[in-house]
Protein backbone atom coordinates (compact mmCIF):
# COMPACT_ATOMS: atom_id res chain seq x y z
CA UNK A 1 0.00 0.00 0.00
CA UNK A 2 1.25 3.48 -0.85
CA UNK A 3 0.95 6.45 1.48
CA UNK A 4 -0.32 8.68 -1.33
CA UNK A 5 -1.67 7.76 -4.73
CA UNK A 6 -2.79 10.56 -6.99
CA UNK A 7 -4.33 9.96 -10.39
CA UNK A 8 -5.07 12.56 -13.02
CA UNK A 9 -5.37 15.38 -10.48
CA UNK A 10 -6.34 18.81 -11.72
CA UNK A 11 -7.07 22.19 -10.25
CA UNK A 12 -8.34 25.28 -12.01
CA UNK A 13 -8.46 28.77 -10.61
CA UNK A 14 -10.89 30.38 -13.00
CA UNK A 15 -9.35 30.07 -16.46
CA UNK A 16 -5.91 29.29 -15.04
CA UNK A 17 -5.00 25.63 -14.80
CA UNK A 18 -2.65 25.28 -11.83
CA UNK A 19 -2.46 21.48 -11.88
CA UNK A 20 -3.39 19.35 -14.87
CA UNK A 21 -3.46 15.56 -15.02
CA UNK A 22 -0.94 15.04 -12.25
CA UNK A 23 -0.06 11.50 -11.18
CA UNK A 24 1.97 10.96 -8.03
CA UNK A 25 2.87 7.99 -5.84
CA UNK A 26 4.47 8.28 -2.43
CA UNK A 27 5.47 4.89 -0.99
CA UNK A 28 5.18 4.23 2.73
CA UNK A 29 8.30 5.12 4.65
CA UNK A 30 9.51 7.47 1.90
CA UNK A 31 10.90 10.94 2.14
CA UNK A 32 9.46 12.29 -1.07
CA UNK A 33 11.24 15.33 -2.43
CA UNK A 34 8.66 17.37 -4.32
CA UNK A 35 10.49 19.70 -6.67
CA UNK A 36 9.46 22.36 -9.12
CA UNK A 37 9.83 25.98 -10.09
CA UNK A 38 7.85 28.73 -8.37
CA UNK A 39 4.27 28.54 -9.61
CA UNK A 40 4.66 25.00 -10.94
CA UNK A 41 1.79 23.71 -8.79
CA UNK A 42 3.63 22.20 -5.82
CA UNK A 43 1.83 24.11 -3.08
CA UNK A 44 -1.51 23.73 -4.84
CA UNK A 45 -1.01 19.96 -5.01
CA UNK A 46 0.01 19.85 -1.35
CA UNK A 47 -3.01 21.90 -0.33
CA UNK A 48 -5.28 19.52 -2.24
CA UNK A 49 -3.70 16.52 -0.52
CA UNK A 50 -4.34 18.26 2.80
CA UNK A 51 -7.94 19.07 1.92
CA UNK A 52 -7.42 22.82 2.13
CA UNK A 53 -8.61 23.40 -1.41
CA UNK A 54 -11.03 21.23 -3.36
CA UNK A 55 -9.84 19.44 -6.47
CA UNK A 56 -11.21 20.18 -9.94
CA UNK A 57 -10.76 16.56 -11.05
CA UNK A 58 -8.90 13.33 -10.48
CA UNK A 59 -8.47 11.27 -7.33
CA UNK A 60 -6.31 11.38 -4.23
CA UNK A 61 -5.96 8.29 -2.06
CA UNK A 62 -4.22 8.28 1.29
CA UNK A 63 -3.36 4.80 2.49
CA UNK A 64 -5.84 3.38 0.02
CA UNK A 65 -8.73 5.55 1.22
CA UNK A 66 -10.26 8.63 -0.35
CA UNK A 67 -8.51 11.73 0.96
CA UNK A 68 -11.78 13.19 2.25
CA UNK A 69 -12.16 10.31 4.73
CA UNK A 70 -12.05 11.95 8.16
CA UNK A 71 -10.33 8.99 9.81
CA UNK A 72 -7.38 8.99 7.45
CA UNK A 73 -7.16 12.78 7.59
CA UNK A 74 -6.54 12.55 11.32
CA UNK A 75 -3.24 10.92 10.44
CA UNK A 76 -1.96 13.74 8.25
CA UNK A 77 0.40 16.33 9.69
CA UNK A 78 1.04 19.51 7.78
CA UNK A 79 3.35 22.47 7.61
CA UNK A 80 2.29 24.68 4.72
CA UNK A 81 3.56 28.25 4.61
CA UNK A 82 3.26 28.84 8.36
CA UNK A 83 2.83 26.56 11.37
CA UNK A 84 -0.56 27.97 12.45
CA UNK A 85 0.54 29.21 15.86
CA UNK A 86 -0.85 32.12 17.80
CA UNK A 87 1.97 34.66 18.20
CA UNK A 88 0.97 35.81 21.70
CA UNK A 89 1.00 32.29 23.15
CA UNK A 90 4.08 30.32 24.12
CA UNK A 91 5.36 27.38 22.12
CA UNK A 92 4.07 25.10 24.86
CA UNK A 93 0.58 26.66 24.85
CA UNK A 94 0.35 26.44 21.08
CA UNK A 95 1.39 22.81 21.16
CA UNK A 96 -1.09 22.01 23.91
CA UNK A 97 -3.92 23.66 21.97
CA UNK A 98 -3.18 21.49 18.97
CA UNK A 99 -2.86 18.42 21.18
CA UNK A 100 -6.27 19.18 22.66
CA UNK A 101 -7.74 19.64 19.19
CA UNK A 102 -6.39 16.23 18.29
CA UNK A 103 -7.82 14.72 21.49
CA UNK A 104 -4.47 13.26 22.49
CA UNK A 105 -5.05 11.48 25.82
CA UNK A 106 -1.68 12.16 27.46
CA UNK A 107 -1.14 15.53 25.81
CA UNK A 108 1.71 16.81 27.97
CA UNK A 109 3.78 13.68 27.46
CA UNK A 110 3.17 13.76 23.72
CA UNK A 111 4.07 17.46 23.45
CA UNK A 112 7.33 16.89 25.36
CA UNK A 113 8.10 13.96 23.05
CA UNK A 114 7.63 15.89 19.81
CA UNK A 115 9.47 18.94 21.13
CA UNK A 116 12.39 16.64 21.90
CA UNK A 117 12.19 15.18 18.41
CA UNK A 118 12.66 18.64 16.88
CA UNK A 119 15.26 19.64 19.52
CA UNK A 120 13.00 22.36 20.92
CA UNK A 121 12.42 21.13 24.47
CA UNK A 122 14.48 24.01 25.87
CA UNK A 123 12.41 26.69 24.14
CA UNK A 124 8.91 25.55 25.13
CA UNK A 125 8.37 28.59 27.36
CA UNK A 126 9.26 31.10 24.63
CA UNK A 127 6.48 33.14 23.13
CA UNK A 128 6.02 32.01 19.56
CA UNK A 129 6.44 35.55 18.23
CA UNK A 130 9.90 35.72 19.83
CA UNK A 131 11.16 32.53 18.17
CA UNK A 132 13.70 32.71 15.35
CA UNK A 133 12.69 31.56 11.87
CA UNK A 134 14.49 28.25 12.34
CA UNK A 135 12.74 27.68 15.67
CA UNK A 136 9.39 28.52 14.11
CA UNK A 137 10.00 25.97 11.36
CA UNK A 138 10.80 23.33 13.96
CA UNK A 139 7.72 24.25 16.01
CA UNK A 140 5.73 23.83 12.81
CA UNK A 141 7.12 20.35 12.31
CA UNK A 142 6.49 19.54 15.97
CA UNK A 143 2.85 20.63 15.51
CA UNK A 144 2.61 18.44 12.43
CA UNK A 145 4.02 15.50 14.39
CA UNK A 146 1.39 15.64 17.14
CA UNK A 147 -1.01 12.73 17.11
CA UNK A 148 1.51 10.39 15.48
CA UNK A 149 0.62 11.18 11.87
CA UNK A 150 1.54 8.66 9.24
CA UNK A 151 1.90 11.27 6.51
CA UNK A 152 3.64 14.62 6.83
CA UNK A 153 3.25 17.29 4.19
CA UNK A 154 5.95 19.93 4.60
CA UNK A 155 6.09 22.91 2.28
CA UNK A 156 9.53 24.53 2.16
CA UNK A 157 10.51 23.56 5.72
CA UNK A 158 14.18 24.27 5.02
CA UNK A 159 13.71 27.91 4.07
CA UNK A 160 15.64 30.36 6.18
CA UNK A 161 17.51 27.74 8.19
CA UNK A 162 21.20 28.11 9.01
CA UNK A 163 23.64 25.23 8.50
CA UNK A 164 22.98 23.80 11.95
CA UNK A 165 19.24 24.17 11.49
CA UNK A 166 19.46 22.23 8.22
CA UNK A 167 21.43 19.47 9.89
CA UNK A 168 18.87 19.22 12.71
CA UNK A 169 16.05 19.15 10.19
CA UNK A 170 17.73 16.33 8.25
CA UNK A 171 18.12 14.34 11.45
CA UNK A 172 14.48 14.99 12.29
CA UNK A 173 13.31 13.72 8.89
CA UNK A 174 15.36 10.55 9.20
CA UNK A 175 14.08 10.01 12.77
CA UNK A 176 10.49 10.33 11.58
CA UNK A 177 10.67 7.70 8.84
CA UNK A 178 13.01 5.26 10.55
CA UNK A 179 10.22 2.85 11.57
CA UNK A 180 8.94 2.69 8.00
CA UNK A 181 5.38 3.65 9.02
CA UNK A 182 5.52 7.32 8.25
CA UNK A 183 6.08 9.11 4.98
CA UNK A 184 7.07 12.69 4.34
CA UNK A 185 6.32 14.85 1.33
CA UNK A 186 8.77 17.71 1.44
CA UNK A 187 8.99 20.46 -1.11
CA UNK A 188 12.10 22.60 -1.25
CA UNK A 189 14.23 24.66 -3.58
CA UNK A 190 17.33 23.64 -1.63
CA UNK A 191 18.01 20.61 -3.76
CA UNK A 192 21.43 19.87 -2.32
CA UNK A 193 19.91 19.56 1.14
CA UNK A 194 16.97 17.57 -0.14
CA UNK A 195 19.27 15.08 -1.86
CA UNK A 196 20.86 14.24 1.48
CA UNK A 197 17.62 12.79 2.85
CA UNK A 198 15.11 12.11 0.08
CA UNK A 199 14.38 8.52 -0.92
CA UNK A 200 12.06 9.46 -3.78
CA UNK A 201 11.57 12.46 -6.03
CA UNK A 202 8.78 14.00 -7.99
CA UNK A 203 9.51 16.85 -10.37
CA UNK A 204 6.57 18.98 -11.39
CA UNK A 205 6.38 21.56 -14.14
CA UNK A 206 3.42 23.61 -15.34
CA UNK A 207 1.15 21.51 -13.13
CA UNK A 208 2.30 18.17 -14.56
CA UNK A 209 4.57 15.55 -13.06
CA UNK A 210 7.44 15.25 -15.49
CA UNK A 211 9.62 12.78 -13.61
CA UNK A 212 9.00 10.55 -10.62
CA UNK A 213 11.75 8.24 -9.39
CA UNK A 214 13.57 6.79 -6.42
CA UNK A 215 16.91 8.10 -5.17
CA UNK A 216 18.56 4.98 -6.63
CA UNK A 217 17.03 5.68 -10.02
CA UNK A 218 18.21 9.28 -9.84
CA UNK A 219 21.68 8.10 -9.00
CA UNK A 220 21.68 5.74 -11.96
CA UNK A 221 20.47 8.40 -14.36
CA UNK A 222 22.84 11.13 -13.22
CA UNK A 223 25.67 11.73 -15.65
CA UNK A 224 29.23 11.05 -14.58
CA UNK A 225 32.05 13.45 -15.32
CA UNK A 226 35.79 13.81 -14.95
CA UNK A 227 36.81 17.02 -13.18
CA UNK A 228 40.33 18.32 -13.64
CA UNK A 229 42.58 21.30 -13.29
CA UNK A 230 45.58 22.16 -15.36
CA UNK A 231 48.07 24.99 -15.65
CA UNK A 232 46.54 26.14 -18.97
CA UNK A 233 42.83 26.34 -18.46
CA UNK A 234 41.79 27.97 -21.71
CA UNK A 235 43.90 25.72 -23.94
CA UNK A 236 42.75 22.69 -21.99
CA UNK A 237 39.12 23.65 -22.54
CA UNK A 238 39.72 24.21 -26.20
CA UNK A 239 41.49 20.89 -26.69
CA UNK A 240 38.93 18.90 -24.72
CA UNK A 241 36.11 20.69 -26.50
CA UNK A 242 37.46 19.40 -29.83
CA UNK A 243 37.43 15.79 -28.65
CA UNK A 244 34.49 15.47 -26.22
CA UNK A 245 30.87 16.46 -26.72
CA UNK A 246 30.36 18.28 -23.42
CA UNK A 247 33.08 20.21 -21.64
CA UNK A 248 32.36 22.94 -19.08
CA UNK A 249 34.14 24.96 -16.47
CA UNK A 250 32.38 24.96 -13.08
CA UNK A 251 32.21 27.71 -10.46
CA UNK A 252 35.21 26.30 -8.59
CA UNK A 253 37.41 26.52 -11.69
CA UNK A 254 37.43 22.80 -12.52
CA UNK A 255 37.00 21.66 -16.09
CA UNK A 256 34.32 18.99 -16.36
CA UNK A 257 34.31 16.42 -19.14
CA UNK A 258 30.95 14.64 -19.13
CA UNK A 259 29.93 11.09 -19.90
CA UNK A 260 33.33 9.44 -19.64
CA UNK A 261 34.42 7.09 -16.90
CA UNK A 262 38.11 6.67 -17.77
CA UNK A 263 40.12 9.68 -16.61
CA UNK A 264 43.34 8.07 -17.87
CA UNK A 265 42.18 8.65 -21.44
CA UNK A 266 41.74 12.38 -20.79
CA UNK A 267 45.06 12.72 -18.99
CA UNK A 268 46.88 10.92 -21.79
CA UNK A 269 45.27 13.07 -24.44
CA UNK A 270 46.24 16.29 -22.63
CA UNK A 271 49.75 14.98 -21.95
CA UNK A 272 50.23 14.25 -25.64
CA UNK A 273 49.27 17.87 -26.31
CA UNK A 274 51.76 19.20 -23.79
CA UNK A 275 49.38 19.95 -20.90
CA UNK A 276 49.95 18.71 -17.36
CA UNK A 277 46.93 17.86 -15.23
CA UNK A 278 47.37 19.17 -11.67
CA UNK A 279 44.16 17.79 -10.09
CA UNK A 280 41.87 15.01 -11.22
CA UNK A 281 38.67 13.37 -9.96
CA UNK A 282 35.60 11.52 -11.11
CA UNK A 283 32.10 12.43 -9.91
CA UNK A 284 28.40 12.45 -10.76
CA UNK A 285 26.11 15.43 -11.18
CA UNK A 286 23.81 16.06 -8.19
CA UNK A 287 20.07 16.53 -7.99
CA UNK A 288 20.41 20.23 -8.58
CA UNK A 289 22.27 19.80 -11.86
CA UNK A 290 20.01 16.97 -12.90
CA UNK A 291 17.02 19.21 -12.26
CA UNK A 292 18.51 22.15 -14.16
CA UNK A 293 19.35 19.82 -17.05
CA UNK A 294 15.82 18.51 -17.04
CA UNK A 295 14.30 21.98 -16.97
CA UNK A 296 16.52 22.97 -19.90
CA UNK A 297 15.51 19.94 -21.88
CA UNK A 298 18.86 18.22 -21.31
CA UNK A 299 20.86 21.22 -22.55
CA UNK A 300 22.75 23.64 -20.39
CA UNK B 1 6.20 -6.08 4.91
CA UNK B 2 3.74 -3.20 5.05
CA UNK B 3 3.44 -1.83 8.59
CA UNK B 4 -0.06 -2.12 10.07
CA UNK B 5 -1.98 1.13 10.32
CA UNK B 6 -5.08 1.86 12.37
CA UNK B 7 -7.48 4.70 11.74
CA UNK B 8 -10.09 5.62 14.32
CA UNK B 9 -13.30 7.62 14.01
CA UNK B 10 -13.78 10.04 16.88
CA UNK B 11 -17.41 10.74 17.77
CA UNK B 12 -19.00 14.15 17.25
CA UNK B 13 -19.01 14.65 21.03
CA UNK B 14 -15.29 14.02 21.33
CA UNK B 15 -14.48 16.24 18.38
CA UNK B 16 -16.56 19.18 19.52
CA UNK B 17 -15.33 18.86 23.11
CA UNK B 18 -11.72 19.17 21.97
CA UNK B 19 -12.44 22.12 19.73
CA UNK B 20 -14.57 23.95 22.29
CA UNK B 21 -11.79 23.49 24.83
CA UNK B 22 -9.31 25.13 22.49
CA UNK B 23 -11.63 27.98 21.54
CA UNK B 24 -12.54 28.76 25.14
CA UNK B 25 -8.87 28.63 26.12
CA UNK B 26 -8.09 31.08 23.34
CA UNK B 27 -10.98 33.34 24.29
CA UNK B 28 -9.86 33.57 27.89
CA UNK B 29 -6.27 34.23 26.81
CA UNK B 30 -7.25 36.96 24.35
CA UNK B 31 -6.87 40.47 25.85
CA UNK B 32 -9.40 41.70 23.30
CA UNK B 33 -12.15 39.76 25.04
CA UNK B 34 -11.59 41.63 28.30
CA UNK B 35 -11.26 44.95 26.49
CA UNK B 36 -14.66 44.40 24.90
CA UNK B 37 -16.17 43.41 28.25
CA UNK B 38 -14.99 46.73 29.64
CA UNK B 39 -16.25 48.62 26.57
CA UNK B 40 -19.65 46.94 26.97
CA UNK B 41 -19.78 48.17 30.58
CA UNK B 42 -18.51 51.68 29.96
CA UNK B 43 -20.69 52.60 26.98
CA UNK B 44 -24.09 52.39 28.77
CA UNK B 45 -22.64 54.11 31.84
CA UNK B 46 -21.34 56.91 29.62
CA UNK B 47 -24.62 57.21 27.72
CA UNK B 48 -26.51 57.52 31.04
CA UNK B 49 -24.11 60.08 32.44
CA UNK B 50 -23.92 62.17 29.28
CA UNK B 51 -27.66 62.53 29.02
CA UNK B 52 -27.65 64.33 32.35
CA UNK B 53 -24.70 66.60 31.63
CA UNK B 54 -25.31 70.35 31.24
CA UNK B 55 -24.96 71.79 27.73
CA UNK B 56 -22.84 74.83 26.75
CA UNK B 57 -25.37 77.29 28.15
CA UNK B 58 -25.40 75.51 31.49
CA UNK B 59 -28.83 73.96 31.08
CA UNK B 60 -29.24 70.28 31.73
CA UNK B 61 -30.17 68.38 28.57
CA UNK B 62 -33.45 66.61 28.42
CA UNK B 63 -32.77 63.07 29.68
CA UNK B 64 -32.89 60.35 27.05
CA UNK B 65 -34.47 57.92 29.46
CA UNK B 66 -37.09 58.18 32.17
CA UNK B 67 -36.16 54.86 33.71
CA UNK B 68 -32.84 53.18 34.49
CA UNK B 69 -33.91 49.96 32.74
CA UNK B 70 -34.57 51.66 29.44
CA UNK B 71 -30.86 51.56 28.80
CA UNK B 72 -31.11 47.77 29.03
CA UNK B 73 -34.15 47.37 26.80
CA UNK B 74 -36.65 49.72 25.20
CA UNK B 75 -40.08 50.08 26.78
CA UNK B 76 -41.76 48.38 23.85
CA UNK B 77 -40.81 46.69 20.59
CA UNK B 78 -39.53 49.49 18.37
CA UNK B 79 -38.40 47.91 15.13
CA UNK B 80 -37.59 51.22 13.52
CA UNK B 81 -36.08 53.70 15.95
CA UNK B 82 -37.59 57.09 16.58
CA UNK B 83 -34.81 58.52 18.73
CA UNK B 84 -31.29 57.57 19.72
CA UNK B 85 -32.64 56.40 23.08
CA UNK B 86 -34.57 53.64 21.32
CA UNK B 87 -31.34 52.48 19.82
CA UNK B 88 -28.99 52.82 22.77
CA UNK B 89 -29.80 49.68 24.71
CA UNK B 90 -28.40 46.20 25.12
CA UNK B 91 -28.73 45.60 21.37
CA UNK B 92 -25.54 47.65 21.04
CA UNK B 93 -23.72 44.63 22.46
CA UNK B 94 -24.39 42.84 19.19
CA UNK B 95 -22.31 45.49 17.40
CA UNK B 96 -19.38 45.18 19.83
CA UNK B 97 -19.78 41.44 19.69
CA UNK B 98 -19.62 41.45 15.90
CA UNK B 99 -16.34 43.32 15.90
CA UNK B 100 -14.86 41.08 18.57
CA UNK B 101 -15.95 37.92 16.79
CA UNK B 102 -14.45 39.19 13.51
CA UNK B 103 -11.09 39.83 15.12
CA UNK B 104 -11.21 36.54 17.04
CA UNK B 105 -12.01 34.45 13.96
CA UNK B 106 -9.79 36.58 11.73
CA UNK B 107 -6.81 35.48 13.83
CA UNK B 108 -7.62 31.85 12.99
CA UNK B 109 -6.93 32.62 9.37
CA UNK B 110 -4.12 35.11 9.85
CA UNK B 111 -2.14 32.71 12.02
CA UNK B 112 -2.78 29.71 9.78
CA UNK B 113 -4.50 27.86 12.63
CA UNK B 114 -7.35 26.75 10.38
CA UNK B 115 -4.87 24.96 8.14
CA UNK B 116 -3.84 22.75 11.02
CA UNK B 117 -7.45 22.29 11.98
CA UNK B 118 -8.93 21.35 8.63
CA UNK B 119 -5.98 19.36 7.41
CA UNK B 120 -5.90 16.93 10.23
CA UNK B 121 -9.22 16.10 11.68
CA UNK B 122 -11.74 18.88 12.05
CA UNK B 123 -14.97 18.82 10.15
CA UNK B 124 -16.11 22.17 8.86
CA UNK B 125 -19.40 21.73 10.68
CA UNK B 126 -17.51 21.32 13.99
CA UNK B 127 -15.63 24.53 13.33
CA UNK B 128 -18.83 26.49 12.68
CA UNK B 129 -20.53 25.11 15.78
CA UNK B 130 -17.56 25.65 18.06
CA UNK B 131 -16.99 29.22 16.91
CA UNK B 132 -20.69 30.06 17.17
CA UNK B 133 -20.93 28.69 20.72
CA UNK B 134 -17.76 30.39 21.97
CA UNK B 135 -18.61 33.70 20.33
CA UNK B 136 -22.17 33.51 21.69
CA UNK B 137 -20.67 33.00 25.13
CA UNK B 138 -18.47 36.08 24.62
CA UNK B 139 -21.51 38.16 23.59
CA UNK B 140 -23.49 36.88 26.60
CA UNK B 141 -20.62 37.97 28.87
CA UNK B 142 -20.79 41.39 27.23
CA UNK B 143 -24.54 41.48 27.90
CA UNK B 144 -23.75 40.92 31.59
CA UNK B 145 -21.12 43.66 31.78
CA UNK B 146 -23.45 45.93 29.81
CA UNK B 147 -26.16 45.24 32.36
CA UNK B 148 -23.82 46.09 35.23
CA UNK B 149 -22.50 49.25 33.53
CA UNK B 150 -25.95 50.41 32.48
CA UNK B 151 -27.49 49.78 35.90
CA UNK B 152 -24.69 51.48 37.82
CA UNK B 153 -24.67 54.43 35.39
CA UNK B 154 -28.46 54.81 35.57
CA UNK B 155 -28.52 54.62 39.35
CA UNK B 156 -25.70 57.15 39.68
CA UNK B 157 -27.54 59.73 37.60
CA UNK B 158 -30.72 59.06 39.56
CA UNK B 159 -33.13 57.56 37.06
CA UNK B 160 -36.34 55.99 38.29
CA UNK B 161 -35.96 52.28 39.04
CA UNK B 162 -39.57 51.16 38.77
CA UNK B 163 -39.83 48.07 36.58
CA UNK B 164 -41.71 44.85 36.01
CA UNK B 165 -38.90 42.54 37.15
CA UNK B 166 -40.26 39.55 35.24
CA UNK B 167 -40.32 41.46 31.95
CA UNK B 168 -36.84 42.86 32.59
CA UNK B 169 -35.44 39.38 33.27
CA UNK B 170 -37.19 37.98 30.19
CA UNK B 171 -35.86 40.84 28.06
CA UNK B 172 -32.30 40.23 29.23
CA UNK B 173 -32.65 36.47 28.77
CA UNK B 174 -34.15 37.05 25.34
CA UNK B 175 -31.20 39.17 24.26
CA UNK B 176 -28.79 36.62 25.66
CA UNK B 177 -30.52 33.86 23.74
CA UNK B 178 -30.30 35.98 20.60
CA UNK B 179 -26.52 36.00 21.04
CA UNK B 180 -26.38 32.50 19.52
CA UNK B 181 -28.06 33.70 16.35
CA UNK B 182 -25.85 36.78 16.13
CA UNK B 183 -22.70 34.78 16.81
CA UNK B 184 -23.65 32.35 14.05
CA UNK B 185 -24.24 35.24 11.66
CA UNK B 186 -20.85 36.76 12.47
CA UNK B 187 -19.11 33.40 12.14
CA UNK B 188 -20.79 32.95 8.77
CA UNK B 189 -19.77 36.44 7.62
CA UNK B 190 -16.20 35.76 8.68
CA UNK B 191 -16.17 32.52 6.75
CA UNK B 192 -17.33 34.37 3.64
CA UNK B 193 -14.80 37.18 4.04
CA UNK B 194 -12.07 35.00 5.56
CA UNK B 195 -9.44 36.33 3.19
CA UNK B 196 -10.38 39.97 3.80
CA UNK B 197 -9.98 40.85 7.44
CA UNK B 198 -11.14 44.47 7.09
CA UNK B 199 -14.25 43.58 5.13
CA UNK B 200 -15.24 40.92 7.66
CA UNK B 201 -15.10 43.50 10.47
CA UNK B 202 -17.01 46.06 8.41
CA UNK B 203 -19.68 43.56 7.43
CA UNK B 204 -20.14 42.43 11.04
CA UNK B 205 -20.51 46.05 12.10
CA UNK B 206 -22.96 46.74 9.29
CA UNK B 207 -25.20 43.77 10.07
CA UNK B 208 -24.85 44.33 13.83
CA UNK B 209 -26.35 47.80 13.57
CA UNK B 210 -29.56 46.16 12.41
CA UNK B 211 -29.91 48.81 9.74
CA UNK B 212 -31.44 46.29 7.32
CA UNK B 213 -34.52 46.11 9.53
CA UNK B 214 -35.59 49.40 7.96
CA UNK B 215 -35.87 47.68 4.59
CA UNK B 216 -37.61 44.70 6.12
CA UNK B 217 -40.05 47.01 7.91
CA UNK B 218 -40.85 48.75 4.64
CA UNK B 219 -41.57 45.39 2.98
CA UNK B 220 -43.77 44.27 5.88
CA UNK B 221 -45.62 47.57 5.72
CA UNK B 222 -46.09 47.39 1.95
CA UNK B 223 -47.53 43.88 2.30
CA UNK B 224 -49.84 45.13 5.06
CA UNK B 225 -48.45 42.52 7.42
CA UNK B 226 -48.38 43.11 11.16
CA UNK B 227 -44.98 44.24 12.50
CA UNK B 228 -44.90 40.97 14.42
CA UNK B 229 -43.47 39.42 11.21
CA UNK B 230 -40.29 41.41 11.75
CA UNK B 231 -39.54 39.06 14.62
CA UNK B 232 -38.37 36.47 12.14
CA UNK B 233 -35.17 38.51 11.76
CA UNK B 234 -32.39 38.50 14.32
CA UNK B 235 -32.65 42.22 14.91
CA UNK B 236 -36.44 42.09 15.06
CA UNK B 237 -36.46 39.48 17.80
CA UNK B 238 -33.66 41.27 19.63
CA UNK B 239 -35.75 44.46 19.66
CA UNK B 240 -38.83 42.50 20.59
CA UNK B 241 -37.13 41.52 23.86
CA UNK B 242 -38.26 44.73 25.53
CA UNK B 243 -39.44 45.85 28.97
CA UNK B 244 -42.91 44.64 28.01
CA UNK B 245 -41.71 41.10 27.31
CA UNK B 246 -43.57 38.01 28.37
CA UNK B 247 -42.75 34.32 28.21
CA UNK B 248 -43.94 34.27 24.59
CA UNK B 249 -41.24 36.80 23.73
CA UNK B 250 -38.58 34.51 25.13
CA UNK B 251 -39.98 31.54 23.22
CA UNK B 252 -39.83 33.58 19.99
CA UNK B 253 -36.25 34.58 20.76
CA UNK B 254 -35.29 30.93 21.32
CA UNK B 255 -37.01 29.79 18.12
CA UNK B 256 -35.63 32.59 15.94
CA UNK B 257 -32.13 32.37 17.36
CA UNK B 258 -32.06 28.58 16.94
CA UNK B 259 -33.42 28.77 13.39
CA UNK B 260 -30.90 31.38 12.23
CA UNK B 261 -28.07 29.57 14.04
CA UNK B 262 -28.85 26.39 12.12
CA UNK B 263 -29.20 28.25 8.82
CA UNK B 264 -25.94 30.16 9.19
CA UNK B 265 -24.08 27.08 10.41
CA UNK B 266 -25.28 25.03 7.46
CA UNK B 267 -24.41 27.79 4.99
CA UNK B 268 -20.99 28.34 6.56
CA UNK B 269 -20.26 24.62 6.51
CA UNK B 270 -21.25 24.40 2.86
CA UNK B 271 -19.06 27.35 1.88
CA UNK B 272 -16.07 25.93 3.74
CA UNK B 273 -16.58 22.54 2.12
CA UNK B 274 -17.06 23.79 -1.41
CA UNK B 275 -14.42 26.50 -1.59
CA UNK B 276 -10.78 26.98 -0.73
CA UNK B 277 -10.42 27.03 3.00
CA UNK B 278 -7.17 28.87 2.94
Amino acid sequence: MNAVEIKNLSKNFGAKQAVCGLDMTVPMGAIYGFIGENGSGKSTTEKMICGLIPTSGGSIKLYGRDYTDGDVRAKVGVLIESPGCFPGLTVWENMMLQARNLRIPDAEKEVIKVLKTVRMEGAAGNKYKNCSLGMKQRVGIAMALLGEPTLLVLDEPLNGLDADGMRIMREVFLDIVKDGKRSIIVSSHLLGELQKVATHYGIIRHGKMIVEMSAAELDASCRTFVALRSDEINRTKMLLGCKYSRVEEDEAGYIRVYDITTPEEVVRYLWENGISVTELGIDKIGLEEYYIDLMNGGKR
Amino acid sequence: MTPELKFESPSFGKRIKGMLGVDFYRLFHTPLFYIFLVIAAIIPAMVSAMTMMPDASGNTMEPLYSNVWQIIASSKSLYVIESIADYANMNMVFIFGGIMVSIFIGHDYKSGYVKQLFTTHAKKQDYMISKSVVCAFAIICMCLTYFIGGTVGGLLVGYDTTVNVGSLVLAILGKMVMSFGWASLYTFLNVIFRKYFGISIASSFFFGTGILIIGAAAIVESLSLPTFFLNIFLYGSSVNASLSSNIGTLVICIAVSAAWSIIYNLLGTRILTKSDVY
